[in-house]
């Protein structure tokens, strides 16, 4: 009974609690007043994250090991989550952990076709090591010696009996022909989200319904950027662009898809799907800068979805869901934040891409 | 035993030029848990010695490469000892032995790729076989363009969807959920337009190869013919490695010796604090084990600084490992204390007392001696390793052996046999082991658990006063809820029950209600002023006197709800040994029906044992969860905090001390 007050009692509370450790709006404004990334990192250790930075040695103090103790965070309420989900509902916390597996992997591959000539094994792998999500354990992923093995190909060998062997094994054949990573990392992604949408499907009740709301407006996030990006950047033909996308979501249709794929003006489509998204032909004007700010908006569309699932009945799925993917966008305003600081970079110029302050307009 | 290793803290300086020979005997002797010492070091530039470990565990990973292509196990023989060879001389040694291997397992490679492809084809022939038509004629058609391959099952649709413009005709030709075999139809003019769609469906055409001419049924017999010739090459492959294997194998396993135990020895370099000329090790080592290794030491380097600081239990040390000691036979126990926490450094090991009450519990829940003994056959066979399937589940061989033979033994006490509940009490030899049957006495049962569990729950709150006695943690010693008010506090509740309830008990209750009101206020209503006050904590009360005054009330209520609520749940234990009997009478009572009343034949027989065995595996399954919940949740939760840190020596493959 996964949508039941029994299978829910325990887990809703615990995430309410968790929730109650993200941070507000006003801490990630406040965070963002730090004058640069030291004191950031001060302000940080006195937030929920304090216990995941308190771990550096002040010799370790560096943006990229901030953004990864940050992730730690992230991990570890994954793990919370998914040792608490009921049965039922469990694979599908799992699946949709498993996409920061899958960004790992990518990681890997990217590391090993962009090592240049001359560098060691060791600095290739130290230098992959600080991208990686920090699974611990919970992970198929034999990274380093995948990073060690030196080539995509023999990396790819080391995925045996995972749950990737069976999609690179098709994608390996226009890898081997190319030489480019596009093929794989699309057909990474594609089975991704198929086993992740079939698991939202296998739910009943109110937990189909949140999980496919949540689920399906990640989804739909990523499935209309792929379109979009596929046409307006790489200018694919009509039907790559519906190969390397999906059919389902919860407010993107295949019909909105294919219409793109087929050379549709696409700020009316993306209009007619988001209504409350203003300014869409303004961003197709400029691609280049349009593009990020309409994902932008996205996302904030995406964190409005997960706030609703905490209105109303509280023993289901949806709670869950809500907070790992509001967590993560938190993660995401934070490496902002940490990137922006570290470079020194004008407010004026990262703020307008920072999530949660959206929510006091 | 009943607590975990004495463990001291050490600190080594030594000298760089007797450093590999130390780390060697640290190694070596696998007693010495390290620690992380290199914010002592003043070295913060790149560490050579982690850029040592990452080059010995690629070329590790290489000899383990060799040893897979030569079908040889990775093993670790220590034919030589540590031997501190320079790198790149072992790096020349592999490649070596690499470049020798390499053009045969590249051809053996080749070979099989190539039987995987022919195998393949043929597979994807099959569901064409019928087809009375050459292949060939497809491919080279002027008009129509055809595409054969094989596509992940999951694009199909969305390859047809992206074909939609495109006049086509798709067959699925065969029906496979990882790999189905499509094929596609369609005009030549449109033949861009479908390589472009099934690329990027990630369709993979079969590269049926232009010799094989024909039907599919003539491809597919010359295909057979090309599988056997190329096996023939495989197996002349295989002898020639199993040759290469003999030739090489000893220096492998020396290789791979010296770079394993280089690598340990680097990473282990690596955590060193590295001062100007020497260097800074920590870490713990059992006390005694410290002797031995001392001497160790200073054998191998005479200008050593060796200073070693016993850990005292008390103040909560938490960053002590932990290593517990006991002896093989307890293990089954041992892990079971695991399962629930690792004991602390100043806590006690309950490995010892969970021996004893975990089997008594269960077998007075489980008590049968045909029953008992099958247990404690079926876990000898587990332990003993003897079916290869079940050697993962070894570890519990013991555990259920020991619950068997107190199965066993309670069965004795309650006369029952696989069942038969008359037998035994009736024979004049085992007669005398007779004590009761749980059936016809269920009030004496279930207050005899009852008892029991008074016992049990008593000996844990004794067993916190220890804890903290021996943590010096004064607060927790009087005023934890589990501490010596506690204690007062249950025990008066119980004194004050006997007293209204037994006739004649010698201490009036108005003695044990002023107990029972101390208790209460030093347990649970002052605890925590009182233990802020111990530990010179300030404010007293947090959070204002009224939330204070109503957060108590609940606490006290809880108390004494949690209180008589433990020790019921002890009743499980005489309820478990009325509920076998029941189980045993049913068992007869369908035997009966089965043989049409007369209580004999097949059918009864049958029953019997089916009946034995279902009760075995139905209650073996439940009491046991019986009895860990009755010690996870009623017992430990009384004294054993856990948390304690593992204790992980560093050890060089062979190490003495494992």
């Amino acid at each position: 009974m996964s949508g039941g007050v029994s299978a829910y009692a325990a887990i809703s509370s615990r995430v309410r609690a968790m929730y109650a450790n993200l941070l507000t709006p006003q801490d990630v404004l406040q965070l963002s007043e730090a004058s640069d990334f030291s004191s950031l990192f001060g302000l940080l250790k006195n937030t929920a994250y304090g216990p995941y930075l308190d771990s550096l040695k002040d010799k370790d103090i560096a943006p990229k090991r901030a953004i990864i103790q940050i992730k730690r965070k992230l991990a570890a309420s994954y793990n919370s989550v998914i040792q608490m989900t009921p049965v039922e509902t469990r694979p599908l916390v799992k699946e949709l952990y498993r996409y920061f597996e899958l960004g790992n992997l990518k990681a890997i591959l990217r590391g090993l076709v962009t090592v240049s000539v001359g560098n060691s094994e060791t600095t290739l792998w130290d230098r992959v090591r600080e991208v990686l999500f920090p699974l611990g354990s919970d992970t198929v992923l034999p990274a380093q010696a995948m990073i060690e093995s030196g080539s995509v190909t023999s990396a790819v060998d080391l995925l045996h009996g995972t749950p990737y062997e069976e999609t690179l094994s098709f994608a390996m054949k226009r890898y081997s022909a190319e030489q480019n990573l596009f093929p794989l990392e699309v057909a990474l992604d594609l089975s991704h989200w198929r086993r992740l949408w079939s698991q939202a499907g296998k739910l009943t009740g109110q937990d189909h319904q949140y999980g496919a709301k949540i689920i399906g407006s990640l989804l739909d996030m990523n499935n209309l950027m792929w379109a979009i990006r596929y046409r307006v950047y790489y200018k694919l033909s009509e039907e790559e662009i519906i190969n390397y996308t999906l059919p389902f979501g919860y407010r993107v249709h295949d019909s909105d898809i294919r219409a793109i794929a087929a050379g549709a003006d696409i700020a009316p489509i993306v209009m007619r799907i988001y209504p409350m998204i203003g300014d869409v032909n303004v961003m197709f004007e400029e691609p280049q800068a349009g593009l990020p700010k309409l994902e932008f908006q996205l996302k904030r569309q995406l964190m409005n979805q997960c706030l609703s699932a905490f209105v109303g009945s509280p023993f289901h799925i949806g709670i869950p869901l809500a907070f790992l993917v509001m967590s993560d966008l938190e993660v995401q305003d934070l490496t902002v934040l940490i990137e922006a600081k570290s470079s020194n970079m004008p407010d004026d110029e990262y703020r307008p891409f920072l999530l949660k302050p959206t929510l006091l307009n | 035993m009943f607590f975990p290793e004495a463990m001291n803290e050490v600190q080594l300086i030594v000298p760089s030029k007797d450093l590999l020979a130390v780390t060697n005997v640290l190694g070596s002797r696998g007693v010495f848990h390290q620690i992380d010492s290199t914010y002592l070091g003043v070295n913060s530039g790149p560490n050579t010695w982690q850029e040592k470990a990452a080059r010995c565990s690629a070329l590790e990973r290489r000899i383990q490469g060799v040893l897979q292509i030569l079908s040889l196990k990775e093993e670790y023989f220590e034919s030589s000892g540590f031997d501190s060879e320079d790198l790149d001389m072992m790096r020349f040694a592999i490649e070596s032995i690499e470049a020798d291997v390499k053009a045969t397992s590249d051809q053996w490679a080749n070979e099989k790729k190539r039987l995987e492809q022919l195998e393949s084809q043929l597979r994807q022939l099959e569901p064409i076989a019928d087809i009375n038509v050459e292949v060939g004629s497809f491919q080279n058609s002027r008009y129509l363009y055809s595409i054969l391959g094989i596509i992940p099952a999951s694009n199909i649709s969305r390859l047809e969807t992206s074909l939609s413009r495109v006049p086509h005709v798709l067959f699925t030709l065969k029906e496979d959920v990882h790999k189905p075999v499509v094929w596609i139809l369609a005009r030549r003019s449109n033949s861009d337009m479908i390589d472009r769609a099934v690329k990027s469906a990630y369709l993979n055409p079969l590269a049926l190869p232009e010799k094989f001419e024909g039907t599919p049924a003539k491809v597919a017999e010359s295909i057979r013919v090309e599988i056997e010739s190329t096996k023939r090459k495989i197996s002349d492959l295989d002898d020639a490695l199993v040759k290469l294997a003999n030739i090489h194998k000893s220096e492998l396993y020396k290789l791979l010796w010296n770079v394993h135990v280089n690598r340990m020895m680097a990473e282990a370099i690596a955590r060193f604090g590295q001062l100007r000329h020497t260097y800074v090790v920590v870490g713990w080592v059992p006390t005694s084990d410290l002797p031995s290794l001392t001497q160790r030491l200073k054998n191998v380097s005479k200008e050593i600084l060796i200073e070693a600081m016993p850990m005292a239990r008390a103040g909560h040390p938490s960053n002590v490992p932990v290593a517990l000691h006991n002896p093989g036979l307890l293990r089954p126990f041992e892990m079971l204390v695991n399962t629930y926490a690792r004991p602390r450094y100043e806590e006690i090991d309950p490995t010892v007392l969970i021996a004893l009450t975990f089997p008594l519990l269960f077998g007075a829940m489980f008590g049968d001696v045909g029953h008992g003994l099958m247990l404690a056959a079926i876990g000898w066979l587990l332990s003993s390793k003897k079916i290869k399937a079940l050697r993962g589940m070894a570890s519990l061989g013991g555990l259920m052996t020991a619950c068997g033979l107190f199965g066993a033994i309670f069965g004795f006490l309650f006369g029952s046999v696989f069942a038969f509940e008359d037998v035994l009490p009736e024979n004049p030899f085992f007669k005398q082991f007779f004590w009761m049957k749980p059936l016809e006495n269920i009030i004496e049962t279930l207050g005899i658990a009852v008892g029991l569990g008074i016992a049990l729950l008593s000996i844990g709150l004794l067993l916190n006063l220890y804890n903290a006695i021996r943590a010096r943690d004064w607060a927790r010693f009087f005023f934890d809820p589990n501490g010596l008010a506690g204690l007062i506090l249950y025990w008066s509740l119980l004194g004050l029950i006997a007293s209204i309830f037994i006739h004649g008990f010698p201490i009036p209750w108005p003695v044990f209600v002023i107990l029972i009101v101390l208790g209460a206020l030093a347990s649970v209503a002052l605890s925590e002023p009182l233990k802020r006050l111990v530990e010179g904590y300030r404010p007293l009360i947090e959070g204002g006197v009224g939330i204070y005054i109503v957060q108590t009330f609940f606490e006290l209520l809880e108390k004494f709800i949690s209180m008589f609520s433990n020790t019921m749940s002890f009743v499980r234990v005489g309820a478990f040994a009325v509920a076998h009997a029941g189980f045993c009478l049913a068992v007869f009572v369908f035997a009966g029906l089965a043989s049409g009343g007369t209580n004999t034949g097949f059918g009864y027989w049958a029953m019997v044992v089916a009946g034995n065995i279902g009760v075995v595996l139905f209650e073996g399954f439940i009491v046991s969860i019986q009895t860990m919940r009755l010690h996870y949740y009623e017992f430990f939760s009384k004294f054993f905090t856990g948390g304690g840190l593992p204790y992980e020596p560093l050890a060089l493959p062979g190490a003495q001390k494992n």
